[in-house]
């Protein structure tokens, strides 16, 4: 059964009252509830992508031995909205050759794709927009409007830099979509379903429950996913779409204001989005350490910061990651993924499924203790 | 209710995208009208509850047919591809002539005319009660249908794939001069 957030909801007293509060229509309730929570999810996540530009900043000051962003605010927190604030008033510039329609669609394209996926990540186990029978599927799916975006943002500029860093990301998407989808059906295998409910689910109780610890192989899928992640996000070092020394800026070097503000956010959030998977398909998503079967308001609310904390620590490592490791070149990028990240994750799934069948779906701590 | 607004903003985003696909001159934009279009259709299986085959449809053909589709239209020359085929009248969509017009129109009454009395009597014995808000999962049926009814069809069509690659990597391997 698809569970979604008004059903969550519909346990609850109060939605009766509420229920009543509209005249006993429950499709205008659905409508209003949905409505409210888009845009409370929304809203937090295009707050946490703006507080990732300020992360970033920041962190990479610290590894390079400087301040950072340190006037607006204190210690700079709402350099961010400055940048908000200033991107807005900016002269919306467009080359003069440029592809009117496609110049303007790109960036919503890109955004558009990045808020879909918000509607299936689970932030604990009531507050999910809808957890769908084919959850991570959907995001998988969804996720790739963001390459139609950066090509589309590449092409309409009709300028070479444009064009080679639109032609470079959707190539690389397309590529890094492989490996990170099969890491990703290993754990679909294991938990039996492709609902984040039912992946999360089946993490529950301490952390060695969790799927990286499951088998070996997952803790080496773990990995292919997150390099693959990180390239699919075109974050450094797989950064080649906006190499700012070969391509000035890449697919956006011809955006200005709001509309480069549109395709950065839609970055950060597709890196909070990745992080957020990750942390729900191989860290256990918004479990707690103790098992509790109450299902509470304050429980729900425990499990939020979970995941937040376990998404955000991933956000920091990317962050991190960034500022570490120089550029691949394009060869050495495509070599990374065909020659190496795919057979790797091939040799996972292989690996999961003669596991599941093997131990009969038993991890490897079960098995050790005696199960 | 809510599944009802849904669906028709589902069936006008097919539409309306089916119908930008035909009327504007440049392929690119056709290109995009066709995204919307195919997002559309998801919907629509959405709609009738079959999660499968909606993200499926996403995930092939958003992520897959269309951006290859740009590709090819960018490599060969996209604004090159601005239609001068003639109108018909003067004011109809410029993709086409008078004979793909015709043709296209024969197909259609073919089609409506071989499946009225089906669509006849869907359309009249539909009521509204039977759409609910959740759904069974199909993915269990779908899977076990594959590999046990449908293994033929579903190992041949790999066959096909697998042919497909290793004719794409033989085109484009680089060849000792």
């Amino acid at each position: 059964m698809n569970q979604t957030l008004v059903s969550y909801l519909s346990q609850y007293t109060f939605f009766d009252s509420l229920l009543a509060l509209f005249g006993n229509n429950q499709g205008v309730l659905t409508f209003v509830i949905y409505l409210v929570f888009v845009l409370i999810i929304v809203g937090m996540c295009a707050t946490i992508g703006g507080l990732g530009t300020y992360a970033e900043r920041k962190i990479s000051a610290d590894l390079q031995l400087r301040i950072g962003p340190n006037r607006v605010g204190p210690y700079g927190l709402l350099q961010f909205l400055a940048d908000g604030v200033k991107m807005i008033t900016k002269e919306d510039v467009m080359p003069n050759s440029a592809d009117k329609f496609l110049f303007y669609l790109a960036p919503l394209l890109a955004l558009i794709g990045v808020f879909a996926t918000l509607a299936v990540l689970p932030f604990s186990s009531g507050l999910a927009m809808a957890d769908l029978n084919v959850g991570i599927f959907y995001l998988i799916a969804i996720s790739s409007l963001v390459g139609v975006a950066v090509f589309l943002g590449g092409y309409a500029s009709n300028s070479k830099w444009s064009m080679l860093g639109g032609l470079r990301g959707a190539s690389q998407i397309i590529s890094y979509e492989i490996p990170v989808t099969i890491s990703i059906l290993a754990i679909t295998l294991i938990a039996g379903g492709m609902s984040f409910g039912t992946i999360v689910g089946a993490q529950k109780g301490s952390p060695i429950n969790w799927f990286i610890f499951h088998n070996p192989f997952t803790f080496i899928g773990f990995f292919v996913y997150f390099i693959g992640a990180l390239a699919e996000t075109n974050r450094a070092p797989f950064d080649l779409p906006e190499a700012e020394s070969e391509l000035v800026s890449g697919y956006h070097t011809e955006y200005t204001g709001m509309r480069f503000g549109f395709f950065a956010l839609a970055e950060y959030i597709e890196v909070f989005v990745v992080c957020g998977v990750g942390a729900a398909l191989f860290l256990g998503g918004g479990n707690l350490p103790l098992p509790i079967e109450i299902d509470i308001i304050p429980v729900q609310l425990a499990q939020f910061a979970i995941f937040m904390t376990k998404a955000l620590l991933l956000y920091y490592v990317v962050i991190w990651v960034r500022w570490t490791f120089p550029r691949l070149r394009v060869d050495q990028l495509m070599s990374i993924c065909w020659k190496y990240l795919t057979p790797i994750a091939i040799f996972n799934l292989v690996g999961c499924a003669i596991w599941v069948v093997v131990f009969n779906g038993h991890s490897v701590a079960q098995i050790l203790g005696g199960h | 209710m809510f599944i009802h607004i849904l669906f028709i903003l589902s069936a006008t985003l097919t539409l309306a995208g089916a119908f930008g696909v035909l009327a504007t001159k440049n392929i690119m934009h056709s290109c995009i009208f066709l995204l919307a279009s195919l997002i559309g259709i998801a919907g629509l299986y959405a709609t009738m509850g079959a999660d499968f085959v909606a993200v499926t449809q996403i995930m092939v053909y958003v992520g897959g047919i269309v951006i290859l589709m740009l590709f090819a239209v960018m490599l060969t020359g996209g604004k090159d591809f601005v239609s001068k085929a003639q109108n018909l009248l003067g004011l109809a969509p410029s993709m086409g002539n008078k004979f793909t017009y015709s043709m296209g129109l024969f197909v259609g009454l073919v089609f409506v005319l071989t499946n009225a009395k089906l669509l006849w009597s869907v359309a009249f014995s539909m009521s509204s009660n039977e759409v609910t808000e959740a759904y069974p999962s199909t993915v269990n049926e779908l899977g076990h249908l594959l590999i046990k009814d449908h293994v033929l069809a579903f190992e041949l069509s790999s066959v096909l794939l697998l042919g497909a690659l290793v004719g794409a990597a033989i085109i484009a391997r680089p060849r000792k001069q």
